[in-house]
């Protein structure tokens, strides 16, 4: 009795485990990622990976403020108060052994964009095949963001490193090691890619535009607009890219095509593109500001929009520049010191900047506190939701490549080193109109090359320009023996990550720094 | 069950390992004071009267004894060499979680306790590290499994990292789980490190196991325990210091190297020495320190009859520490009970919950880590009682609730088909879940207010078969038979949001939007900024195994098991692992020395097993994925470009491809124990050898990759060594003086042996893998002294360049770093392999003494051989970078403003230097963090034997009192203030509370 009572418990028993089916248990599906066989099959995944690129392409200007330590400080106008790795950027020490340093000079980041285009490129076209709300035009318009993406970081990486190994291809899952390849090939292959991307790439998404018309991805222009790459994105690097190579003959066609075909960014529910008003620039004013939230003036640009949750302390140049009374912090991290701010800003007219006569009051657009012996850069001031002054330090303002004024300005650069000087003239003008200072007159006897990056200088400060602009000015100019011998000897790059350096031992340190 | 086993068997089921818990515990009544010891010795002695002399059976806890040897059970059971503790002696002690319980008291293990705060996380390594650890969440995999009555307790997962910037505390109560069990109900710990035994227990016990078994429901007449103790933790004296200490340490540096500009940059703090905040009184102490008490009660109950008895027990205690008001309260309820309702079957069960509130500290470092919101560190706070009493005023208003509730149990049941045949099933489960709610008003963040709420929670559930057979062959040869089956399934997963800038400091709450459908769904209503993450993972392991044990005679025991486990964080065509595990054991004693007088038992054994090691994340099964992660270093977690989410591979966590597969691990294991002098002197030997094979290492991939790292099997990492116990009974005098000593140690060699791909050296960040050297190395720089002039400085004479550092030319004022290899350029290949993070050697040594009712106990713990990196050090010198970093390093907590005599000095630096001269990873300011400790004394007397209550008959069994001092003195040549109060990576950074004194004074009766 009690040996049968038994066996049927373990027979009960036995069969309730038996009918664990051992694969069931064992297939967990992750909800924390997208495995290889689910992904490239719907809409949905195009959208997330294009996405992802920019993503990517954000990061990696932003990144520990790359895109300002890199472009603004390097023989800038901005001074430490008392960071020194700060100072050791400024100063030119590049191979200065400080955390942040190390970390901005690994290019990796911009690798990520290059892998996840070269990747996006590759295997979008499959979603054509499985999703036939993914048509092949979505697909090509898709593809052309890709590689001008990918064009655009090789083009900002060589800015920084000079020679970078290029890659073409997403190699996925196989990694091998590759050598620097010349700057030229690199740039060559970036332009070649861009002008692909031109012809397939809309002028607005999600709207009128006749080569893309209808929704895109569900959303239309306003939601589009100031966050993707348009044809226009691409001309303005393409221009940036010849003017980078002194050939100034296809950036002056570039930005011909840009300049010409402006307005077409315009309509269809967003901001559209226009010159600034000098406190449209600073003060928000209109919400016209080309650094909060996503505009259309932000050609090349990268929002980070506080409804979005995208508020970060870092990768904003607010970060180290701003102070009280502003925010609440006691110092900036950086300031331009007053001496600088007399010799930049020379005209008693300048809205971006001057001193009454008069009066002796001073404009605040770009600096606040003036009289104090830091005074605040206060140009850029994107706090919270959009704010311009505030205690939560939580910044918004978008990474911006390039807007109307500066590639109009670039157009200036460009006719001016074709000696095309009237046409330059008018350029530059057009570009500072709503500035408040008198037009530039070529019988001023001021050399217009020079006024043309004067102009830069105080139109882009704290836009990551300052250094770059240093550079295709001395080579305009050749009269700096020392810039000069810089250019020569490749001191104008930046030194790579030791953690470069120890991952591939193809890639050598440029001599300059060794 | 065999004829001879019989006669024991109601006493061997109580000390039995049951893998479910199925201790038959209802038959006899026993002993709990003998329970630790091996049962053969029990066995005898378990139907003598009581011997409730608790210092009796202490001597043959430490050994390290199979308390199954020759014993067949009835059910599963987990068979082979562990260590054992004196758990009767530390129930003197008032510990708070099984790390500390550990400490100290078993060899080969090592604990790290790196804050005196109470409740915190801790850490323990058994016999070596088997994976580098350079990072926080490393520790994670490299924690034993610990089992509660055969209930493998589930831990936090290390995944809430991923969305952490610092990974100083878990996000989260980040409450030490294993604070949950109490000491005075635990009958037995034990650490299991032989092969064969983990191999029992599977994949789950990979880095070894810690089994605690709770005293147990017997039946009998009611009997009732009570202690309680109270005590006090008195207050820390604190050198204090203000501003003029520090303008006195910084003169130097500004008058050998500033600049005027360096000089009109000198810290607005210390400017104005007639400033009162921080040139005035430095008392600030009088406030951080309070003389605390603590105090805990506990009751335990038990009763019943043969068929059905039961056990209840309930406790209530606070611990806490001396600074800054931190604290723990902890209540558990632990009740179980044991049924016979026929007698083929057996029906066990328990239920153990607690609750855990903790009090954390104030300190800038966690709250800014855990808001990630750093505001001005311009100004610290101030050295003076009257300000920092406004700090803490401001600070009243904080909520920081920290609980978590836990419940974990088991029901098993037993049938015993014929006396040879038995089959249990039990059922087990563990159910955790920490909350934290959080707020921060704006009066102490730099006008913005914060907020967070987290809730998470951890589940497992195990259902368990073993089908034992056992079988004679005339009178020698005894063969047992298991089969076994379990299923184990994990489910992690957290809720956590963080706030900024609520509209004022009275809505302590982030309250939400409730409606599913509204597109602000969860987004607070017109008050803070939210940050919201939530993340889920799931974990299942499904386990075969067959275990046999041959016994021939007395002499000779063969085991073997095999077993095969599938778990689905392994890649599908990679989930299955078949492992086998082996080991012989030989009486010598009864072999060759059966009428030795002096040996009452010499044992040798062998044993060998492999395990398979299971991933603690999720990722690796799946093969080539693609994940959501654009952040940086700075700003990890950022989601979403233009309000959209994008989807890329892993690039900043790694390429995880195909073929990744399961690591395992082997052991071999080889020991000689004794007992000696009649059972006067007996220790054991035990020689290992544990080789955690192809395991998965992140490395650097080449950056034009675009991804970080790639994960890779094929890290081989050996840990040997030797661990030895010895005990003594040194003076036996039954009536008068008793002293009885018993010493633990652990030896420890750790190498790694590959590296992925056949490399022989391998580069992380700032740490180096090299075949052949520890994994707990150190990689830094070598520095030499300082150069006084630049003409000091060495000249290149084929280039004419000057010795630089990373291409920077050293200068008057930088340190003389080694040039290794002679390139005139200090470099990363300039590096040494110096000291290293893990003790050589960790131990314990008890010493008991007993004189009629008094006993008198104590207990040092060391560990030898580790070395620190100083960073309290580094970055007290390196103020110049630290102060305008504005980095999470940059805060100047207000236990800053105290100084010590054992303070180092170093050289002094050109602090403004681009090579960063006190830059951390450099050997300057590594230092040996050797330590022995007095970690407790106890003085006790039993006044149930004394005279005067055997008179009065009162009843008790027992009532002792005492009077226990813990963490009373501590030898170290280390500098800083504890040598415990390193982190994980080796970095000590000086921020943890110190680990204090504390004095309890207690009773214990049994009635």
């Amino acid at each position: 009795m009690r040996l049968k009572t038994s066996f049927v418990i373990l027979t009960i028993v036995v069969t309730t485990c038996a009918n664990f089916s051992c694969k069931k248990v064992l297939d967990v599906n992750s909800t924390r990622l997208a495995s290889e066989e689910n992904l490239w099959r719907k809409q949905e995944d195009a959208k997330g990976a294009l996405i992802g690129i920019y993503t990517l392409m954000r990061t990696a200007m932003v990144a520990d403020n790359t895109h300002w330590l890199m472009g603004d400080l390097r023989q800038g106008d901005f001074v430490s108060t008392n960071r020194s790795d700060l100072k050791a950027i400024i100063d030119g020490q590049l191979n200065a052994s400080y955390p942040v340093m190390n970390r901005i000079t690994n290019w990796r980041r911009f690798y990520s964009v290059i892998n996840a285009a070269s990747l996006f490129i590759e295997r979008s076209r499959e979603i054509v095949a499985n999703d036939p709300r993914y048509t092949r035009i979505n697909n090509e318009v898709d593809v052309a963001q890709a590689r001008a993406l990918r064009a655009f970081a090789y083009f900002y990486m060589c800015r920084i490193w000079g020679d970078v190994p290029l890659l073409i291809t997403s190699h996925d899952g196989e990694f091998t090691t590759h050598p620097r390849t010349s700057q030229d090939k690199v740039l060559a292959f970036a332009t070649s890619e861009l002008i692909t991307a031109t012809k397939v790439l809309p002028f607005r998404y999600g709207g009128t535009d006749p080569i893309l018309p209808g929704l895109y991805y569900g959303s239309s222009w306003t939601t589009w607009n100031g966050v993707l790459f348009t044809k226009l994105s691409a001309y303005a690097i393409l221009a940036h890219i010849a003017a980078w190579q002194n050939n100034y003959l296809d950036c002056e066609t570039y930005t011909k095509y840009f300049l010409d075909n402006s307005l077409q960014l315009n309509g269809d529910g967003s901001f559209g593109v226009k010159f600034i008003t000098t406190d449209e620039l600073t003060e928000n004013v209109n919400a016209y500001s080309p650094f909060a939230f996503k505009r259309a003036v932000q050609i090349v640009g990268f929002g980070f929009e506080y409804g979005n949750g995208e508020a970060t302390a870092n990768g904003h140049i607010e970060q180290l520049t701003l102070a009280k009374p502003i925010i609440l912090k006691e110092y900036p991290e950086i300031f331009v010191p007053k001496d600088t701010i007399r010799k930049v800003f020379t005209s008693a007219t300048d809205n971006r900047f001057s001193i009454d006569p008069l009066t002796k009051l001073y404009r605040t657009n770009y600096f606040t506190n003036y009289a104090s012996e830091q005074p605040i850069f206060s140009k850029i001031k994107v706090i919270g939701e959009a704010q311009t002054s505030g205690n939560f330090a939580f910044f918004t303002s978008a990474v911006l490549f390039t807007r109307l004024e500066e590639v109009t300005l670039l157009r200036a650069e460009a006719l001016a080193a074709l000696g095309m000087d009237n046409d330059a003239a008018t350029a530059l003008n057009q570009a500072s109109a709503l500035r408040g200072n008198p037009s530039f007159s070529l019988n001023s006897g001021v050399n217009i090359i020079d006024a043309i990056f004067a102009e830069r200088r105080r139109e882009l400060m704290g836009e990551g320009w300052r250094w770059y602009d240093l550079i295709r000015y001395n080579k305009l100019k050749k009269n700096n023996p020392a810039f000069m011998a810089l250019i020569d000897k490749g001191g104008i790059y930046w030194p790579v990550s030791k953690d470069v350096l120890n991952a591939n031992n193809k890639i050598k340190q440029h001599p300059f720094w060794n | 069950m065999v004829k001879n086993n019989k006669v024991f068997l109601g006493a061997l089921l109580c000390s039995t390992f049951s893998f479910f818990n199925v201790h038959a515990y209802a038959v006899v009544k026993i002993d709990t004071a003998l329970l630790n010891k091996s049962s053969k010795n029990y066995a005898l002695r378990a139907n003598k009267p009581k011997q409730t002399s608790l210092q009796k059976s202490k001597m043959s806890d430490t050994l390290l004894q199979d308390s199954l040897k020759g014993v067949l059970k009835s059910n599963f059971v987990l068979k082979g060499k562990r260590d054992s503790i004196q758990i009767a002696l530390l129930r003197n002690v008032p510990n708070l979680s099984v790390q500390q319980i550990l400490k100290g008291n078993v060899a080969g293990l090592f604990v790290q306790e790196n804050t005196g705060e109470p409740g915190t996380e801790q850490s323990m390594i058994i016999q070596g590290a088997s994976a580098p650890i350079f990072t926080k969440r490393d520790v994670y995999s490299l924690q034993p499994a610990v089992y509660i009555n055969g209930v493998y307790l589930i831990q936090d997962n290390p995944f809430a990292y991923d969305v952490q910037k610092y990974d100083y505390n878990r996000i989260g109560p980040a409450t030490n789980l294993l604070a949950n069990i109490d000491i005075d109900n635990i009958l037995s710990i034990e650490l299991i490190k032989d092969p064969v035994a983990l191999a029992k227990l599977g994949p789950n016990a990979s880095n070894g196991a810690i089994w605690i078994t709770t005293k147990a429901a017997k039946s009998g007449l009611r009997e009732i325990s009570l202690n309680t103790y109270a005590g006090i933790i008195p207050k820390n004296h604190a050198q204090t210091v203000n501003g003029a200490f520090e303008n006195k340490f910084r003169a130097p540096f500004y008058q050998n190297y500033a600049s005027a500009a360096n000089y009109s940059n000198y810290a607005s703090f210390l400017r104005d020495s007639t400033n009162l905040d921080y040139f005035g009184k430095s008392n600030w102490n009088d406030l951080y320190f309070n003389n605390t008490p603590i105090y805990a009660a506990n009751l335990g109950i038990t009763g019943g009859t043969e068929r059905a008895n039961f056990r209840f027990y309930g406790t209530g205690m606070r611990n806490a520490s001396n600074a800054d008001e931190t604290s723990l309260d902890k209540y558990n309820a632990f009740f179980a009970i044991n049924m016979l309702p026929f007698k083929w079957m057996t029906v066990s069960s328990f239920l153990n919950a607690s609750r855990m509130d903790r009090n954390r500290n104030k300190s800038l470092r966690d709250r800014f880590a855990e808001v990630r919101y750093l505001p001005d560190f311009a100004n610290p706070l101030s050295p003076n009682k009257a300000n920092y009493q406004l700090f803490l005023d401001e600070y009243n208003k904080v909520v920081d609730d920290n609980r978590n509730n836990l419940l974990n149990g088991s029901l098993s049941l037993n049938l015993k088909f014929t006396p040879n045949l038995n089959f249990t099933t039990a059922v087990l489960f563990d159910y955790n879940e920490g909350l934290r709610d959080l707020f921060y008003p704006s009066t102490i963040m730099d006008g913005v207010n914060f907020v967070s709420g987290f809730f998470g929670y951890n589940q497992r559930f195990a259902l368990n078969n073993v089908l034992s057979y056992q079988y004679r062959l005339k009178n020698d040869h005894v063969f047992s038979f298991d089969l076994g089956q379990a299923v184990q399934t994990d489910g992690y997963k957290y809720n956590y949001a963080r706030g900024y800038n609520g509209n004022s400091d009275f809505i302590k709450i982030n309250v939400v939007k409730g409606d599913p459908d509204n597109a602000n769904y969860l987004n607070a209503i017109n008050n803070f900024y939210l940050f919201r993450y939530t993340d889920k993972m799931q974990a299942s392991l499904m386990s075969f195994y067959g275990a046999v044990k041959y016994g021939y005679k007395d002499l000779l025991n063969v085991s073997a098991v095999l077993r095969r486990d599938g778990t689905s964080n392994g890649q599908p065509d990679n989930r299955w692992i078949t492992t086998p595990a082996f080991s012989i054991d030989w009486s010598l004693k009864n072999q060759f020395l059966k009428n030795d007088k002096f040996f009452n038992a010499l044992n040798v054994e062998a044993s060998w097993s492999r395990l398979a090691k299971i991933f603690l994340d999720d990722r690796f099964g799946a093969g080539p994925q693609y994940r959501t992660e654009y952040g940086w270093y700075e700003e990890p977690t950022i989601p979403t470009f233009g309000g959209f989410q994008g989807i890329s591979r892993p690039y900043n966590t790694g390429w995880v491809g195909y073929g990744i597969k399961l690591p395992h691990v082997d052991r071999l294991n080889l020991t000689v124990s004794s007992a000696m002098l009649n059972n006067r002197i007996s220790g054991a030997i035990s020689l290992y050898s544990k080789d955690d094979k192809n395991q998965l290492l992140n490395i650097p991939l080449s950056a034009e990759s675009g991804y970080a790292s790639i994960y890779k099997n094929g890290m081989d990492i050996n840990n040997k060594g030797i661990d030895l116990l010895i005990s003594a009974q040194v003076i036996k005098n039954d009536k008068k003086l008793n002293w009885t000593t018993a010493l633990n140690l652990g030896f420890n060699k750790n190498q790694v042996k590959t590296l992925p791909d056949g490399l022989s050296e391998l580069v992380i960040e700032n740490n180096k893998l090299q075949v052949g050297k520890s994994v707990g190395a150190y990689w830094l720089y070598v520095n030499n002294g300082i150069y006084k002039t630049d003409g000091e400085v060495p000249t290149n004479p084929g280039t004419g360049q000057k010795l630089a550092f990373n291409g920077l030319a050293l200068k008057a004022g930088d340190p003389k770093w080694v040039d290794y290899n002679g390139d005139y350029n200090i470099t990363d290949a300039d590096k040494q392999f110096i000291g290293d993070r893990l003790p050589k050697l960790v131990g314990g040594w008890n010493n008991n003494f007993t004189y009629k009712n008094f006993d008198l106990n104590f207990h040092f713990l060391f560990a030898v051989g580790q070395s620190a990196i100083n960073q309290f050090d580094a970055s007290r010198y390196d103020f110049i970078n630290r102060e305008s970093a504005r980095d999470i390093n940059s805060v100047k907590e207000i236990t800053s403003w105290q100084t010590s005599d054992n303070l180092k000095n170093y050289p002094i630096y050109n602090v403004w230097s681009n090579v960063i001269p006190y830059r951390a990873d450099q050997d300057l300011f590594l230092e040996s963090a050797s330590y022995v400790k007095l970690r407790s004394v106890t003085l006790g007397y039993d006044l149930a034997q004394s005279k005067f209550a055997e008179k009065a008959k009162l009843g008790f069994r027992r009532a002792y009192i005492y009077l226990t001092g813990t963490n009373l003195l501590t030898f170290t040549k280390f500098s800083g203030t504890d040598p415990e109060l390193i982190n994980y990576n080796g970095i000590y950074s000086g921020t943890s509370l110190p680990i204090a004194r504390t004095f309890v004074l207690g009773v214990k009766l049994d009635l």
